[in-house]
């Protein structure tokens, strides 16, 4: 049985987020996350997807899946086999070549700027590298996709506050980026992706830039947003360890051709 | 100052500023804005001297005529300036008249005859300077009708001159106008080129703003807020080294020029002095450039965004 953020982080279980109808905390509630609530069977289907960059040799072939509301699934496979080709697909920042890619129900082809963006504010994204803002707090970062859709900061203080707690970065909410370890910088990235409850979260190699112990423990922290949230998980990753150790579903590219081992 | 009254203007969602107060590009574009504002200013600032004194100038002489009597053959000099004088006191609009003294005409004359000759064997021509209660009023028609009855008298409104004169201040305003133009155009392209040195130096912020969601308009918005600061700090500085620069010109043309030259430079631009009037010209300076700041890189921004995504 995975470990709760609040054993992870070596507190007494049963002290994750607390949900609770009415009160401001809701937002990180299963309620919304968990698949009873979507009313498709599908969060994302891809239909002979097609990816080539300009007039160069295509890098996705005839891509053809879907993933279910509140799964969790590994995306691995070589260098260059198009991870993150496929990663920049999902979080609808190029669009395919060929081919169909429905997200939330809706065609991404047939959508304009503003629904691509309104869209793409229910992804959430984790990188490799962090990607934190030098210059604001790990508060302000956190809070930064909240700030983007407008809340006062008097409204979401109180969220960026547990989150960060729940993550164990509560004394270190004050702390600039540079000051932090790299664990400490990847749980601030999480935290930041999943502040404005995004149905989907991408992570790109999101433990390429820590130690292996610390990369399970990050996976772990994943786990439980999958499992207590219900959030949809999209994880890239090569190291064969890790996925020998959680038992999720793979999504294995390979010169651009994807299977799926359950 | 500007900056800690910034801080006071609630922010969007509150919090840090999103771009960074401080970087390269930003010092480069206060220190550009700045010299923009100040040239603007004393741009502006030497228009309103110049318009200034011309309508002072014209004002001036349009409030007095001059009666020249030459001497003639057969004329009695001493009469017909007494004539010239009473006529022109019993004229409508007329608040006195006066004739100029022999020694005065003399003393008038020196400059192209020089100082010590006698000028008494030499019959000159006298004056009689007539002053105006109400220009607007005055019969100037009248008068010269009842000049005609004295032989050569004639009258001089100084019409020509004072056409002169504002022919001459109106083309220093429009071309004081024309050159606060070309500044504006420059500092709008300069603006644009900093701006985009701008964006790419924080191309990374743009990224991540991009990636969690925020649209053009409010990364833009971001942008904007950034440099309608450097627009507002840049405009302050610039407008209050202007006011320096005409205080410190206005002291150094009185104590360095001689006095005769003073005299000159002060009848041409009424001692350097702005007034409160002028002040406030140069002071609009402050949010117009702090507005063409915002507005240009905001539009800079937005399109670099649209070439980006």
């Amino acid at each position: 049985m995975p470990l709760s953020p609040g054993q992870w982080l070596g507190h007494a279980a049963g002290e994750g987020p607390r949900c609770y109808d009415g009160a401001k905390l809701i937002r990180f509630c299963a309620a919304d996350f968990n698949r009873t609530s979507w009313e498709h069977p599908f969060l994302i289907e891809f239909s002979d997807v097609g990816l080539r960059y300009g007039n160069g040799p295509e890098i996705l072939k005839d891509l053809t899946f879907s993933i279910e509301p509140g799964s969790f699934h590994f995306l691995t496979g070589p260098s260059g086999a198009g991870k993150t080709s496929l990663l920049r697909l999902l979080l609808l920042s190029t669009k395919p070549s060929r081919g169909k890619v429905t997200m939330f129900g809706e065609d991404v082809g047939n959508l304009d700027q503003d629904s691509l963006l309104q869209m793409r504010r229910h992804i959430g994204i984790v990188f490799q590298e962090f990607r934190l803002l030098d210059h604001l707090t790990t508060f302000e970062n956190v809070a930064l996709p909240l700030r983007v859709l407008g809340q006062p900061e008097s409204e979401y203080r109180p969220n960026v506050i547990e989150l960060l707690e729940w993550v164990g970065l509560g004394e270190r909410m004050h702390a600039l980026p540079t000051l932090l370890s790299g664990g400490e910088k990847q749980r601030a990235a999480i935290a930041r992706a999943v502040i404005a409850r995004p149905k989907v979260l991408l992570a790109d190699e999101p433990t390429g830039n820590v130690d292996p112990d610390l990369s399970s423990r990050l996976v772990h922290l994943f786990a439980e947003l999958n499992r207590t949230l219900g959030m949809t998980i999209i994880l890239a990753t090569h190291e064969l360890p890790l996925l020998d150790r959680f038992a999720y579903p793979r999504m294995v590219l390979n010169k651009g051709e994807l299977t799926i081992h359950d | 100052m500007i900056r800690q009254l910034l801080t006071l203007v609630p922010r969007r969602g509150g919090g840090a500023p999103i771009v960074p107060e401080k970087s390269v590009a930003g010092r480069t574009l206060l220190l550009l804005v700045t010299i923009m504002a100040f040239l603007s200013a004393v741009t502006l600032g030497g228009v309103i001297l110049v318009q200034k004194s011309a309508i002072a100038w014209s004002a001036d002489v349009g409030r007095e005529l001059t009666i020249q009597i030459r001497p003639m053959e057969g004329e009695v000099m001493d009469s017909n300036l007494r004539t010239a004088v009473s006529l022109a006191q019993s004229t409508p609009g007329v608040a006195n008249a006066r004739a100029l003294t022999i020694e005065e005409s003399q003393a008038l004359l020196e400059p192209w005859l020089g100082a010590g000759l006698d000028l008494s064997a030499i019959a000159i021509p006298r004056l009689v300077v007539v002053q105006l209660s109400d220009p607007a009023e005055a019969d100037i028609e009248q008068l010269q009708r009842n000049l005609s009855a004295i032989k050569g008298a004639s009258l001089d409104t100084h019409a020509a001159w004072r056409q002169q004169l504002n022919t001459m201040a109106g083309t220093v305003v429009l071309s004081g106008l024309l050159v606060l133009g070309l500044i504006g155009v420059a500092t709008v392209l300069a603006i644009i080129f900093a701006t985009r040195g701008a964006m790419a130096t924080n191309r990374e912020i743009v990224d991540v703003l991009h990636f969690i969601g925020a649209s053009n308009k409010f990364i833009a918005g971001e942008f904007q807020g950034r440099f309608l600061s450097i627009g507002l700090q840049g405009g302050f500085l610039g407008a209050l080294l202007a006011i320096l620069f005409f205080l410190l010109i206005g002291t150094a043309a009185g104590s360095v020029l001689p006095s005769e030259a003073t005299a000159q430079v002060g009848a041409l631009f009424g001692q350097f002095l702005l007034g409160w009037e002028g002040m406030a010209f140069i002071l609009a300076v402050v949010p117009v450039i702090a507005v063409l700041t915002a507005i240009t890189s905001r539009t800079t921004v937005r399109r670099y965004l649209s070439e980006a995504s």
